[in-house]
């Protein structure tokens, strides 16, 4: 404390003191009196008022510039964000054409069974007569239309259809017979996950949102009632009745499924003929 | 009269010519600025107590200008220049509220 109260207490400089004490012992008075001491004092007068002056000055000439830096930075941001986003286009148009390229040499090395390799992997999109599958939550659960997947209160509530539940039902259309099954429009292939993250269903790390669809081909009548009286059949009716999970089944005459999104092989190479083990 | 007209000969100046400040100088003048405000305040009141020295004036609004600058360079050479010219601001500005306050007891008696 005793610092701001030194502060306080001397805030006139002791110059001034000492000063009039000098004067005093000589018998002059305050003010300059000569025409020297005069013009020394309007020249720190002019020094001070030209300081605070080029303060002031200053402090609004830099305002604007401060603005401008501003606005050059947001400028800068944007060219960056659009520079990422057309860099993204080129990523996805160059996936693309790897993925095209892709599914092409798959067809070849396919050989003679070319188009049924490609069809049975998800390589080529396909139609036929098959199924279709909707599954969706129980009617009651919160928010199953409104706000997607994403903003329910999870899978707490009995009513939702979890991952495993649509993971039985895909296994039990592939074990029933189907040769092609799609969920929401993505085809599944060998590779293909079903599994949650947090409150949602992703098949294939994307996301989807109820009610799920789920196109199957095979032999219509036939594969809705392998279907129906397989072990997994049953369970997606335990569901419905005890759940109140609402399903609907129908045999298509024509369902089209979709290429998959990408066939990423990522060890498996095609056997070299002649050098294949032939075990 | 001469000191009135050195004050004006000052604003206008400082309005009418906008020297450039140098880049270098720059972080030093809102200091800079507050000292000479603390040397005027002071010798606004000296004038009021009878006591003003033309000469203690204008020593003492050089050196405060020059040793607040100073402080502020040496604090930001060693990385506590925010902290440094927050004291020399607090300590001009209550040297500056204080003379204020006893040139309005002056002027107004209260």
């Amino acid at each position: 404390m005793s610092l701001l109260n030194n502060a306080m207490n001397h805030s006139l400089d002791d110059g001034y003191a000492q000063a009039a004490a000098r004067r005093g012992a000589e018998g002059q008075s305050g003010m300059p009196r000569t025409v020297r001491a005069k013009l020394g004092l309007a020249g720190g007068l002019v020094l001070a008022a030209l300081v605070v002056t080029v303060g002031a000055a200053q402090a609004r000439v830099s305002a604007p510039e401060l603005a401008k830096e501003r606005q050059e930075l947001i400028s800068r941001i944007n060219e960056g964000d659009k520079r990422t986003d057309s860099l993204q286009r080129r990523v996805d148009g160059l996936r693309k054409d790897v993925e095209a390229k892709q599914r092409k040499a798959l067809e070849k090395h396919g050989g003679d069974e070319a188009e049924v390799v490609g069809l049975l992997s998800g390589a080529l999109p396909v139609h036929g007569q098959g199924i279709k599958l909707v599954v969706d939550d129980a009617k009651d659960t919160q928010d199953s239309d409104t706000g997607g997947p994403r903003q329910s209160s999870g899978f707490s509530d009995n009513g939702r259809v979890r991952d495993r539940d649509l993971q039985r039902v895909v296994n039990g259309l592939w074990e029933s017979g189907a040769e092609a099954v799609s969920v929401n429009g993505q085809r599944l292939t060998s590779l293909s996950a079903i599994r949650a993250a947090g409150d949602a269903i992703l098949v294939d790390n994307k996301p989807l949102v109820p009610p799920y669809t789920l196109l199957a081909v095979g032999p219509g009548q036939k594969l809705s009632t392998t279907f129906q009286d397989s072990a997994d059949g049953q369970y997606l009716q335990v569901l419905k009745e005890n759940y109140g999970v609402r399903t609907s089944i129908s045999t298509q005459d024509d369902v089209r499924l979709p290429a998959a999104p990408s066939l990423i092989v990522r060890t498996a190479k095609p056997v070299q003929t002649g050098e294949g083990s032939r075990s | 009269m001469i000191a009135v007209l050195g004050l004006i000969v000052g604003v206008v100046a400082g309005l009418v010519v906008r020297p450039v400040v140098p880049t270098l100088v720059e972080p030093y003048l809102p200091i800079a600025v507050v000292a000479a405000l603390d040397a005027v305040f002071g010798g606004l009141r000296a004038m009021l107590d009878g006591i003003f020295d033309d000469k203690v004036f204008v020593v003492s609004f050089l050196s405060n200008v020059v040793v607040a600058a100073l402080i502020v360079f040496l604090g930001d050479k060693l990385g506590v220049g925010a902290q440094l010219s927050t004291g020399v601001v607090v300590v001009l500005g209550i040297r500056i509220f204080s003379n204020a306050a006893a040139i309005r007891r002056h002027v107004f008696r209260a």
